[in-house]
């Protein structure tokens, strides 16, 4: 079985990759073009990976040798669709585990509507803590929320891809980790 | 701790560049020099990968995930501290040219940047000076409306009369008795009116009349001014009650009469009882 690796291959100058890995739908893909929207000093570059019922990570071998060095992966769990979360359960499976320092980060889209959730939180909870991964909330419906979701995906990926002096992917993300358990003893 | 190294040399690199495409136009040597410095990182780069790629991919374990997880991030953190203590800030490059370029970049950046803030400052100052001249505008106007509210405080306080209680009082127990006058006025004209106009039965009876009486038994009648008192005593006293009986002594006619013109009510269940009707609602 084929695997994500982490450095596989060489940096790119002034660039970054970020992959999506989600179900495919429309909020997403906005997401995805909100990214490439801010201005950024450094090329930004998005794979896609939009599963479809039954498939998950890996990434199709054909077109490996023209991607690039992927920085940061975003895992994009909708809460409302169960598909979505055992479609990420299963993808996670197929990361390189050298991704887990600080490289990945599950987002949790639709949580305007809490009354139509049928993701159990706990279960997110339970899987971010599992993989040692921060979790981000958002609203991809909301354009504002959407905008923020943008910029702190950006920034996360500059850190990832060493574009921030001083400050290490690894390090980042247990700054960001300690803060959710922060919240979770408060909940 | 190789992951560590590389990353760092990816960043020193990218910082360079941004210094050289300004260095373009000044000289050719210091380009070259920098260029070959860049060179030199990035085959330190490529060495850095090349050991890396030799490393397998990790598949993740199933049991213990998270153990061995993080078992790794302290692994990488210690390595990633080892690493900043044994750093020593490098000087990328020794050619002044290059480093007047730099500095004159950053500085342009920075003043830039503070040009930005001073306009953004600029700005709020005057937001804040109309917010003032606004608030001072509202100031004077609640002002004026205090002075209003207190000269008009003034002139009521001098308009009050006071209020004896000793003297309503006596107000109200004239108007009770003028009241209590006009009532027996009232009574003792509806009292006379009835006696003129609605005598007894009996001063005025047929024989057709005293024979029926006769055959009940010769009950005493009472007249239409004796009904009227009943049904009006009967609403005073007890109004949740005000039906009263009819018994052989009222005189059927004048039954007939109040009925008719609206002056009593039948019970809506018992035919046999009358009130009189709601003038009070």
């Amino acid at each position: 079985m084929s695997m994500l690796a982490a450095f596989g291959k060489l940096p790119t100058l002034n660039s970054a990759t970020i992959l999506l890995v989600g179900t495919n739908d429309i909020f997403q893909q906005q997401l995805a073009e909100t990214i490439l929207k801010e201005k950024q000093d450094l090329k930004i570059n998005i794979v896609f990976f939009f599963s479809h019922l039954a498939a998950s990570l890996p990434l199709p071998v054909e077109r490996d040798h023209i991607r690039p060095r992927i920085d940061l992966i975003v895992f994009m769990i909708n809460i409302q669709s169960k598909y979505s979360f055992e479609d990420i359960e299963a993808s996670l499976i197929h990361v390189d585990a050298n991704f887990f320092l600080g490289k990945v980060c599950l987002l949790v889209t639709g949580v305007g509507r809490m009354n139509q959730i049928s993701v159990d939180m706990d279960a997110i909870w339970k899987l971010a803590d599992r993989y040692c991964s921060p979790v981000l909330f958002c609203e991809l419906e909301c354009e504002k929320v959407r905008t923020v979701t943008a910029q702190r995906l950006l920034r996360m990926l500059q850190v990832c891809a060493g574009h921030v002096p001083g400050i290490s992917s690894l390090s980042f993300s247990s700054l960001m980790k300690s803060s959710i358990d922060d919240s979770n003893y408060m909940a | 701790m190789a992951e560590k190294l590389a990353k760092n040399f990816s960043l020193d690199k990218q910082d360079v560049p941004s210094g050289a495409t300004t260095m373009l136009l000044d000289s050719e040597d210091p380009k070259e020099q920098l260029l070959e410095e860049c060179e030199e990182i990035w085959k330190q780069v490529e060495e850095c990968q090349n050991r890396l790629t030799l490393q397998d991919v990790e598949t993740l374990p199933d049991s213990d995930l998270k153990l061995s997880l993080l078992i790794k991030r302290f692994k990488a953190l210690t390595a990633e501290f080892n690493q900043w203590q044994k750093r020593t800030p490098e000087i990328m490059t020794r050619n002044s040219d290059v480093l007047v370029a730099l500095g004159r970049d950053q500085l342009q950046k920075l003043d830039h940047e503070l040009e930005m803030v001073l306009s953004t400052v600029n700005a709020k100052n005057k937001k804040l000076k109309e917010d003032l001249i606004r608030e001072q505008k509202w100031l004077e106007e609640q002002q004026q409306i205090i002075d209003c509210l207190n000269q008009t405080e003034e002139e009521m306080s001098n308009q009050v009369v006071y209020f004896s209680e000793k003297r309503a009082f006596q107000e109200l127990k004239s108007k009770m008795l003028q009241i209590k006058a006009y009532k027996e006025d009232v009574l003792n004209a509806l009292g006379d009116f009835l006696e003129e106009h609605f005598p007894l039965p009996e001063n005025s009876g047929t024989a057709k009349k005293k024979r029926h009486s006769s055959e009940e038994q010769d009950v005493q009648l009472i007249s239409l001014h004796e009904i009227l008192e009943n049904l009006i005593n009967k609403l005073v006293n007890t109004p949740h009650d005000p039906h009263i009986t009819i018994t052989a002594s009222f005189w059927s006619p004048y039954i007939e009469l109040l009925l008719r013109y609206g002056i009593a009510l039948r019970h809506p269940e018992d035919p046999n009882k009358i009130r009189l009707e709601k003038f009070d609602q």
